[in-house]
This record gives C-alpha cells, sequence and structure tokens, in this order.
C-alpha cells in the first residue's frame, strides 16, 4: 500500500491514458539526448585532426560543423517536442485528477462538504492541481536528459580514458563533502525558521484581522510595534540563517561542477607520460564541460518530486473520503411521513451528535425542533434532508427507508432554506428558476410575487435579468433570502425544512420574509428549527432536543407543564422579548 | 524585460545599495569565472607546442584553484548582498504595509478588503522573498557572467568575440520575442482560469442547492466545461509557444557551431594558431552555457514582477489626515451640525442636524439604505464628513487624534475579532492595566465569568486566534466585556448586527444592557423594548432626518415611525401557524 502511493504511481493512475504520450515524450527526449552528442564527436573528429597535425582541407571542417548543427537542431525540435507532448499529457492529465475531483464531490456527502471552508476543495481542485503543472511536465523530459545526457558522455570519457573518467567525478564527493557541513545544522535551522515564519504569520493576520478593534481601543501603538517586531524578527533570522550556509554553498556551487580543477592537470600528466594521446586529451576537456552541470540539475529535481507527492497525498485524501451510500432500489415514496428508527449520528466516528433516536414527523404537520445549540436539532433536519447518510438505525421517509432511496429522489421532496442560501451567480430568473427545471418566466414571476419579491427585483437595474453577482453578492441578505424562497416556492417540495430561517438576518424586511415563510409552507410537512420560541407556540409538534436525544415532545402548552428545559428556554426567550404587542 | 528589472530595482528602496554592491561583486566573481579559460589556454598551448613538463599541470591547477577560490570568496559575499537584499526590501513593504493601515479610514475596513490585504503581505510578499532574489542572481548574474566570458573571448581575438556578442543580441532578441508572446496569451489563459475557480466555487458552496434541486447534471457540466476550458486554453498557447522554446534553444547553439567554422576557417587560412584554434573550440562549448540559465529564468523574473504589481496596490489604499491633538473633552455631547456626506458619486447624508445630550439614548431608525450605519460611523470617525462638521463636547473629531477620540467611544459589534492570547488578555485589550479582580467583574457583567471558568485554563485559557474555539455568542460576550472594561462614555450600537447569533439571545441582551448603563448611547434600533425606553429618537430617510421626538410624540404622528411601529409588531409577535386541518 505504502509502495502504491508513491507519486509516480498516484500520478500515473491518472495519467492513464495519457501514458503514451509520456512514453512518446521521453523516447523523444532519449532521442533528443542522442542527437545532442553529436557535436561532440564532430569537434572531437576536428579536435583530434588538427592536433594530429593532419593535413586537411575546408571542407572536412564544414562537414563536421555541419554534423555539429544537425545535431544541435535536432536535438532542439526533439526536445521541444518531448516537452510539449509532456505538456499536453500533462494538462490532461490535470483535467483528469479535477474531473475525478468534481465527480467525487457529487458523492460525498453534502455535510462534509459545506463543513469545511469552501476554499478548501477550490484550493485542492484549482491550486492544488495546477501546481504540479510544471514538476510534472517537466519531470520526464529534463530528468531522462540531465541523466542521459551525462551517462553517455561519461560512458564516451571512459572509452577514452578509464582514469582521466574517474578522476573528473571527484569533485562531486568533495563539493557535497563541503555542502554537508551545513546540513548538520539545517534541520534546526529549518524548524527554527517554520516557528519564526509562523510567528510572523500570525502577527500579521491579527493585526490585520483585528485592526479595527485595535483602533478603537487606541492601542495601534503597540500592537504595530508587535507587528513590525515580527516582520523584522523573520527577515534577520533568514538572513542570519543564510549568513551561516552561504559560504558552503557558494563552495559547493563553484567546486561541484568544476571538473577542469581535476581533468586539466591530471590528464596533462597522463598525456606528459604518453599515456593519454593530445586528441583525446582536448576531446576529454570539452566532454568533461557538459557533465556535472545536468546532474546537479537533476540532482535539484527531487525537490519537485517531493513536492508532486506531497500534492498527490492531498488529492488522494479526497478522492477516498467517505462517499454517501444508497441503493437506490426504491423510486417511489409513498407519502410523506418522516420516522427516526433508533438512529445513531456521528460526524467523526467519535462522538455521537445523536444517540439511539425515535421520532415520527407526521405528515402535513408543523414539527419545530428546539434545543440548546449542540443538542443535535439541526442534525436531524440535515438528515431529513440527505446531508448525511446516519450512522446507525433507519431513517424512513414515505415508508421507504432513505439508504434505499436515490439522493435526488429524496431531494426531490424537500425544500430546505436555511438563513445564508446560496444564489448562482447567473440572473435573478435562472436563479429562482433552478426551483422547477423549464419553468416558465410566468411562473417564476407569479413565485416571486408569492415570495414578496416581485418588488424589490423590478427595482433592480435590469429587473429579473439582473446577475446577482458572485453568491449573491449584489444583494442584501434579506433579499438573497427572500430569492431562495421564491425558487423554493417553484419546486413546491412536500417537506419543507426551515433552518434558522427567521432569524434576524435583515430586521428591516422581516415582516415580508416571514409572510412568504407562511405561504411557502402552507399544506405542507414543515420541519422548523427557531430559536425565537415565540414563533412556533403553534406548532403541532415541539421536539425538545438534549445532548443528542429527545428529551420530550408535545405542543407548546403541554410542555410547558412537562418540560424543565422546554420551561427555562421559554422563560429565557420571554426576557428577552419584551415589547412584543401580545 | 528591462521593465520588470526597474520595478524590483524600484521596490528594493533602501535596500538599492546591497544591490549594487552585489552587482559589482558579481562581476568581479565572473572575472574570476573567466580565469578558467586562462587554465585551458595554459594546457592546450602546452599541447600545441610539445612541452610536456609537468609546470604545465601544476600551472593549470593553480589557476583553477584560484578561480574556485575566488569565485566561492566573491560569491558569498555577492550572494549575501542579494539575500539581504531580498528579505529586508520585502520586510520594509510589510512595515509599511503596517504603518499605513494605521491612517487608513476605519470605514474602509472590511472582510474583504482586508482578507486580500493579509493575503498579500504574507503569501505575495514571501512570493517575492522567494523569486526577486533569485531571479537577480540567475538572470542578472548570469548576465553578467556571459559579458565577461565575451569580454575574455573578445580580448582573445576579435572576430570570434564579435560573432559572441551577436550570438548573445540573438539570444536575447529571441527570448524577447517569446516573451512577449507570452505576455500576450498571459491574460486568455488567467480568465480561463479565473472562470474555473469561480465554476468551482460555485460547484462546492452551491452544493447542497444542486443537490436539492436536481441540477447536478447541469451544475456538473458546468464545472466540466470550465475545466475543458482551462485544458483547452493552455494546450493552445503550449502549442503556440512551442516553436519560440525550440527556437530559443537552437539559437545559441548555432552561434557555438558558428564560432568553430570561422575558427575552422580562420585555422585553415593559417590567420590563427593551433593553440589559439583548439582554445576557441573549447569555448565555443563553455560561453553561451551562464546565457542559457539566464534565459530559462526568465520565466521567475515574470513572477517577480507580477508579485510585486500586486504587492503595490496596496499603495492605492486611502488614508485619512491624522494631524489631530490629544483632546478630553469637557462633556459627551454629541452634535450633527448640517452634516453631508457621499459615499463615492452616492449622497447618503444631506444636512443633517442634531444633539445628543450626555448620558441619554438615542435611537436611529429608519429603512435600509437611509444613511443609520453611515450616522454612526461618523461619529468614530470611520469616514470624515464632506461638509459640516461632528462635535464631541464641543470640539470637532477631525482635530482629535484617533487614539484619543476613540477613548470616548466603544462600537459594539462592528467586529467581534479576538486575538490569540489568554481570554484575560483579550479582555484587557482596552485597558492593558486593569487587575484581575476588575477582568473578573466585567466578565460578570457580560455574563462571560461562566463559560470563561469552564475553558481548560478558566482565564488563563489562550484562544485560538480570531476565537474560533468558542461559539459566536461568546465571541460576542466576551467582546462585550472588553467594552465594559475599556468604559467609555459613548456607545455606538447596531442592534442587527447584535443579533449574529441567535442563541443565548438573554444572555446577551444582559449583558448590552450592563454596558449602557449611564452612557450616552447611540443606537441602530430595531426592538420595540428599546426604541420605547429611548430619550430620543430619530428617524432617517433619504439620508435626511424626517421626524425626531419620543416614542409618545412619534407614535401619534402619521409616518415613517408609525408604520415602522406597526411593522415591527407584526414581526415580533409572528409566528407559524399549525396546520390541525
Amino acid at each position: 500500500m505504502e509502495k502504491k502511493n508513491s507519486p509516480f504511481s498516484m500520478i500515473m493512475q491518472y495519467a492513464g491514458s495519457y501514458k503514451r504520450k509520456y512514453v512518446c515524450s521521453v523516447v523523444l527526449a532519449v532521442i533528443s539526448v542522442a542527437c545532442g552528442m553529436v557535436p561532440y564527436f564532430a569537434v572531437a573528429k576536428m579536435v583530434t585532426a588538427m592536433i594530429g597535425h593532419e593535413e586537411k582541407d575546408m571542407s572536412f571542417f564544414v562537414m563536421w560543423c555541419a554534423a555539429a548543427a544537425v545535431g544541435y537542431i535536432s536535438k532542439g525540435i526533439f526536445n521541444g517536442i518531448s516537452t510539449s507532448i509532456s505538456h499536453t499529457a500533462t494538462y490532461l492529465t490535470m483535467k483528469e485528477i479535477r474531473q475525478r475531483l468534481i465527480s467525487k464531490l457529487t458523492k460525498m456527502p453534502m455535510g462534509t462538504i459545506l463543513g469545511s471552508h469552501s476554499g478548501h476543495y477550490k484550493e485542492v481542485i484549482v491550486d492544488r492541481v495546477e501546481s504540479i503543472e510544471v514538476p510534472l511536465a517537466h519531470l520526464l523530459p529534463e530528468m531522462t536528459a540531465n541523466v542521459l545526457a551525462p551517462l553517455l558522455m561519461l560512458l564516451y570519457l571512459f572509452t577514452l580514458d578509464w582514469r582521466l573518467a574517474l578522476i573528473s567525478l571527484i569533485t562531486i564527493p568533495v563539493g557535497m563533502a563541503v555542502m554537508s557541513t551545513t546540513m548538520k545544522s539545517y534541520g534546526e535551522n529549518y524548524g527554527r525558521s517554520v516557528e519564526i515564519g509562523g510567528r510572523m504569520t500570525n502577527a500579521i493576520v491579527e493585526y490585520m484581522g483585528g485592526i479595527e478593534v485595535i483602533k478603537a481601543f487606541s492601542r495601534s501603538e503597540s500592537s504595530y510595534e508587535k507587528y513590525e517586531t515580527a516582520v523584522n524578527e523573520n527577515a534577520a533570522f533568514f538572513y542570519g540563517w543564510m549568513k551561516s550556509a552561504q559560504w558552503a554553498m557558494s563552495a559547493y556551487n563553484a567546486i561541484t561542477p568544476s571538473v577542469l580543477l581535476t581533468v586539466l592537470p591530471f590528464g596533462f600528466i597522463f598525456y606528459a607520460s604518453g599515456s593519454l594521446t593530445a586528441g583525446a586529451f582536448v576531446t576529454m576537456i570539452i566532454l568533461s564541460l557538459g557533465l556535472l552541470e545536468p546532474l546537479i540539475a537533476a540532482m535539484n529535481y527531487t525537490d519537485n518530486i517531493a513536492r508532486v507527492s506531497t500534492v498527490m497525498g492531498q488529492i488522494n485524501e479526497v478522492l477516498e473520503s467517505r462517499e454517501i451510500n444508497r441503493t437506490g432500489k426504491v423510486t417511489k415514496m409513498n407519502g410523506n411521513t418522516i420516522e427516526f428508527r433508533n438512529v445513531t449520528f456521528s460526524y467523526d466516528n467519535e462522538n455521537d451528535a445523536l444517540k439511539n433516536i425515535d421520532l415520527t414527523i407526521p405528515e402535513g404537520k408543523v414539527t419545530s425542533l428546539v434545543g440548546h445549540s449542540g443538542s443535535g436539532k439541526s442534525t436531524v433536519a440535515k438528515l431529513i434532508a440527505g446531508f448525511w447518510d446516519v450512522t446507525d438505525g433507519e431513517l424512513i421517509i414515505g415508508g421507504q427507508n432513505v439508504s434505499d432511496i436515490p439522493l435526488e429522489v429524496q431531494a426531490e421532496q424537500i425544500a430546505y432554506v436555511e438563513q445564508n442560501n446560496f444564489l448562482f451567480d447567473e440572473t435573478v430568473m435562472e436563479n429562482i428558476r433552478k426551483g422547477k427545471a423549464g419553468a416558465t418566466d410566468e411562473e417564476v414571476v407569479a413565485a416571486a410575487k408569492a415570495a414578496g419579491c416581485d418588488e424589490f427585483i423590478r427595482g433592480l437595474d435590469k429587473g429579473y435579468q439582473t446577475v446577482v453577482g458572485s453568491a449573491g453578492g449584489h444583494l442584501s441578505g434579506g433579499e438573497r433570502q427572500r430569492i431562495a424562497i421564491a425558487r423554493a416556492m417553484l419546486k413546491n417540495a412536500p417537506i419543507v425544512i426551515l433552518d434558522e430561517a427567521t432569524a434576524y438576518i435583515d430586521p428591516e424586511n422581516e415582516a415580508v420574509i416571514q409572510s412568504a415563510i407562511a405561504k411557502l409552507v402552507q399544506g405542507k410537512t414543515v420541519i422548523v428549527i427557531a430559536h425565537r420560541l415565540s414563533t412556533i407556540t403553534d406548532a403541532d409538534n415541539i421536539i425538545v432536543m438534549e445532548n443528542g436525544t429527545v428529551s420530550a415532545h408535545g405542543r407548546h402548552d403541554e410542555l410547558l407543564r412537562h418540560s424543565q428545559l422546554y420551561r427555562s428556554m421559554w422563560q429565557a426567550h420571554t426576557g428577552t422579548k419584551g415589547g412584543a404587542a401580545e | 524585460m528591462i521593465g520588470a528589472f526597474k520595478k524590483i530595482w524600484d521596490f528594493a528602496g533602501s535596500e538599492q545599495k546591497n544591490i549594487k554592491r552585489s552587482i559589482v561583486l558579481a562581476l568581479l566573481h565572473s572575472i574570476f569565472y573567466a580565469l578558467q579559460f586562462a587554465a585551458v589556454y595554459v594546457v592546450l598551448k602546452a599541447l600545441t607546442s610539445g612541452d610536456t613538463s609537468k609546470r604545465t599541470a601544476l600551472y593549470a591547477f593553480g589557476i583553477m584553484i584560484l578561480s574556485i577560490g575566488g569565485r566561492i570568496v566573491l560569491n558569498t559575499f555577492s550572494q549575501l548582498q542579494r539575500v539581504h537584499a531580498g528579505y529586508f526590501m520585502v520586510a520594509n513593504k510589510r512595515i509599511s504595509i503596517g504603518n499605513k493601515l494605521r491612517s487608513v479610514p476605519m470605514g474602509y475596513f472590511n472582510k474583504n478588503n482586508l482578507g486580500q490585504m493579509t493575503a498579500i503581505t504574507t503569501t505575495t510578499l514571501t512570493d517575492v522573498e522567494n523569486t526577486a532574489p533569485v531571479v537577480l542572481v540567475t538572470v542578472l548574474g548570469g548576465f553578467i557572467n556571459s559579458v565577461v566570458f565575451a569580454l575574455s573571448v573578445l580580448l582573445f581575438d576579435w572576430r570570434i568575440g564579435i560573432i559572441v556578442f551577436i550570438g548573445m543580441a540573438a539570444f536575447i532578441w529571441t527570448t524577447s520575442l517569446q516573451e512577449k508572446h507570452s505576455r500576450k496569451s498571459a491574460p486568455e489563459r488567467q480568465r480561463a482560469q479565473e472562470t474555473l475557480v469561480e465554476k468551482v466555487l460555485e460547484a462546492v458552496q452551491g452544493i447542497s442547492v444542486i443537490k436539492c434541486f436536481h441540477l447536478g447534471e447541469k451544475a456538473g457540466s458546468a464545472v466540466n466545461s470550465a475545466i475543458e476550458d482551462s485544458c483547452n486554453k493552455n494546450l493552445a498557447i503550449e502549442k503556440q509557444m512551442t516553436p519560440y522554446q525550440i527556437f530559443q534553444q537552437i539559437v545559441l547553439n548555432l552561434f557555438a557551431v558558428i564560432i568553430m567554422i570561422v575558427t575552422a576557417a580562420l585555422y585553415v587560412n593559417g590567420t590563427m594558431g593551433l593553440a589559439d584554434a583548439m582554445m576557441m573550440f573549447v569555448a565555443a562549448f563553455m560561453v553561451f552555457e551562464q546565457m542559457k540559465s539566464a534565459g530559462i529564468s526568465i520565466a521567475t523574473l515574470r513572477i517577480a514582477e507580477s508579485s510585486i504589481d500586486k504587492a503595490n496596490e496596496t499603495d492605492n489604499v486611502p488614508v485619512m489626515d491624522e494631524g489631530g491633538r490629544d483632546i478630553v473633552p469637557k462633556t459627551h455631547d454629541i452634535a450633527f451640525e448640517n452634516v453631508s456626506f457621499s459615499y463615492g458619486e452616492r449622497k447618503i447624508l444631506d444636512g443633517v442636524s442634531f444633539n445628543v445630550k450626555q448620558k441619554t439614548t438615542t435611537a436611529i431608525v429608519g429603512p435600509s439604505g437611509s444613511g443609520k450605519t453611515t450616522m454612526c460611523s461618523l461619529i468614530a470617525r470611520f469616514w470624515d464628513v464632506n461638509g459640516g462638521k461632528v462635535t464631541i463636547g464641543g470640539e470637532d473629531v477631525r482635530d482629535f487624534t484617533l487614539d484619543s477620540l476613540m477613548k470616548n467611544i466603544s462600537m459594539v459589534f462592528q467586529n467581534v475579532y479576538l486575538f490569540s492570547d489568554t481570554v484575560e488578555n483579550n479582555i484587557k485589550f482596552g485597558r492593558p492595566n486593569a487587575t484581575r479582580e476588575q477582568v473578573v467583574e466585567a466578565a460578570k457583567k457580560a455574563c462571560c465569568h461562566d463559560f470563561i471558568m469552564q475553558l481548560p485554563n478558566g482565564y488563563e485559557t489562550v484562544l485560538e486566534e480570531g476565537g474560533a474555539s468558542l461559539s459566536g455568542g461568546e465571541r460576542q460576550r466576551l467582546s462585550i466585556a472588553r467594552a465594559i472594561l475599556k468604559n467609555s462614555p459613548i456607545i455606538i450600537l447596531d442592534e442587527a448586527t447584535a443579533n449574529v447569533d441567535p442563541e443565548n439571545e438573554d444572555r446577551l441582551q444582559a449583558a448590552i444592557e450592563a454596558l449602557m448603563k449611564d452612557k450616552t448611547i447611540i443606537m441602530i434600533a430595531h426592538r420595540l423594548k428599546t426604541v420605547r425606553k429611548a430619550d430620543q429618537i430619530l428617524v432617517l430617510d433619504g439620508g435626511h432626518i424626517v421626524q425626531k421626538g419620543t416614542h409618545a410624540e412619534l407614535a401619534a404622528q402619521d409616518g415613517i415611525y408609525s408604520r415602522f411601529i406597526t411593522q415591527r409588531q407584526q414581526a415580533e409577535s409572528w409566528h407559524i401557524a399549525g396546520q390541525k386541518t
């Protein structure tokens, strides 16, 4: 399993049909490397001829220079095409990964998605996937070229003179040895850099996030000082770290690729002693020049591999997360009565948010869920709406176990209205129309009128054709809410869930929202979560939740008599309500 | 390209001197780098003259040691200058942004632009830190090295030297050609990317709507086509760029071949000696290497440039004239004298005048968009008025320093930001020298004491940044405790934002009442109870005060206020009807 998760195999899993492209890219890279060797041969030929004082006319040189030119040109072309194919395959692979992530989203419990910051999935699907583009696109062709080319050269060097070939490699261990002197403290310094960088980030986030509070409490002087100190500390630390490590890095960078340091003197000694011809020597000087740079580049590439593997890990985490599980064998429900039979639910598989709940929500009645925050009242509503699957027990809607009902069929039955309703960045008309595919403009307008938003919509720049902005940002909270109610009205689902939909979102328009909701719930099976208990005193049934269980249920006056918890909640509520005309 | 360097240069500010020093050192470094040619030449000279004395080996070795040693020393110092410039120019920018925020009008801040500002100061500037110095090293350093190499060749043989310079010019030309092209396609790519982000966000945030309304396929196809689009854009751009990239790769190598053939010709016709010709063959392989790596790094230069552009956007943030005095007003009467205020083109307040006696409660009511929030924020000088003046105790708010003004005012619920510090320090934020007893007393008044005592370390519990570990209501009450401890004589409150958390409303109300005791209060009111108790009610409509008086006076008049009362009565007594039938 761990082996299987190597970044390469993970990528190949997604690259799938593009594998051939990657293979093609590698083959072309190999050809490109081979072509790149030609100029070295050509120069070797010319230099050997010159130094051997052979009588060659210009045509000899022209021929070999032409060969070198052809070699370079083919190298460039093959390399370019190889990189281009690799890029193409990478873009297609990225597309594949993104589409799989999107299709995964539709299979995950809605609750999981809505429960995390919306930026999280965007980050994974867009930014994280984007970040593998460069390393992935360059990985294969460049690794091939950077490793293969020096190997071929080294092979050639060995055929010319194995001693000098070996000697030419000496600078690598020397350079590494120098570098390793800084590596000892690297871990410690890196740890501190993360800490100090983190402290700076926190200081910045706090200073900016809290700037209003800072100003309001006249603390800008001292808070700014803290900010300034953290910023300067960060810069000073990194500079100090570089200062202590720079000489070794400079030495490494200067020594490692300097093959001439060894090749020149030793080559000359071998030449002087007669065991190396002048032609071979000069050829080796030229060859060794291109030997180590690519190898160093290949070593630096390991960074990229690590980066890709982190990203692939994050992607897989999403792809392997829990899915909603429906057999889908039932497609019709009988009525809209909702029953919880011994239902247990846990968000994290550790703490139960609901414990062995039994309750019935009768068709065509108003049922209210009340309780303190964390009591599980919202969880009950979200299970009915299909945000999650129950962990244990049975949730029955219309006589069918929901685990047998396809999510779409369940969703069809339910209109879920909450405080913050999402609107798409489309026209008002289209946003309302989403309630019922294929609804006519007249139907949309009728729903808007019923929801009490026709008037304000007509007052918008372009009326129903006004684009509402990303997530409805061009509208006020109350306006968004009313459009969402119109959308739900158009849907005309038999079950309506109101999750704090009447809370104080927009006191200026509260009355309009209330009358819209009153119309929405007419004749429906209604489930209401409302903190303001006065709004639900007339409910047919009130379920009082406490710590994930049902503490009591009944009508308002019954509960006042029998439920201690309900009574105290009612008192707390009426104590603050004040002034209401009753 | 020059433009990009200019940007980095301007951005460097006071660190320019270090960059300058670094460049000079890099130039010296290149000269030591070029010493390699000398080592090669010594060997080639001996080879062609048939000299086999071991001294040549020693010379070559010595020169190489000198070259490498010199490079190590010079590179170390040159790099350090650059690193210093990189880190400190970014630190200076961060500090200047932080400093600027102190004089930005409070009204400018909102979640959106503060988030952006934070992102720039952390992420974007870290990008600058990571890219700008590297770019300077590889691109600028690479060019400097190449020029020094070319000069060495020129000194050696002017004919070949000229070819080297032409080759470098040709390379720069192709590179800038490629640059121009990729810059042209950048916005297109950007657009595809933005659409992708938008569609993905929509698919994520709207997931419940998508599922509840059966939009799975349609929404899915919108995202998928955005993904498809972004992929196709990239592929198209890639296709366009490939020939340029190939051309860029080939051009320097072709010039290397030209050097070889010219060398051969000069050698054959006898105008160049054997050793020199061999030297030129070796040089053909060496002379352009630095240029190539400089060329590859140009892409990073683009990243650095766009990061700097983004960081510089913070320069456009508005600032307020801050030259006030430390004033302690004699009374806390508040007066608006013919105040006008516009936001951009829109007139929000128009000739508003009223007086508030200290220690009285003034309720502001009116339809949305009537200017209520603006009126409150002008008292705390979130913005400056366009006409007239706002005074506290007779002093124009513009004459105060921000600190001395804010000492008089507590704004509740404008922002319940909590710091990642202990609960105690959070409460003490407005009065750092308060004793533990005073803190506890304030917490008790704000109904915080009980939940604080339940936290793992009580008052010593360190809160997460933004107070994420507490519920919305708890955060609000903590912020009220903070305001109670600050004990400023004027309280400004918006009841609508006061009710973001429907839970525990009773305790929140108790906390607010504790805060308001014996204070001068200005509040945007929605509760009937509040308006009834107010000493003065101002009814705003369209930027004017249309009614002014007590509840009893205004309720008797036919007007916005009486309509407001009816509406509120309806709303506060509303309930969902049961459906017994």
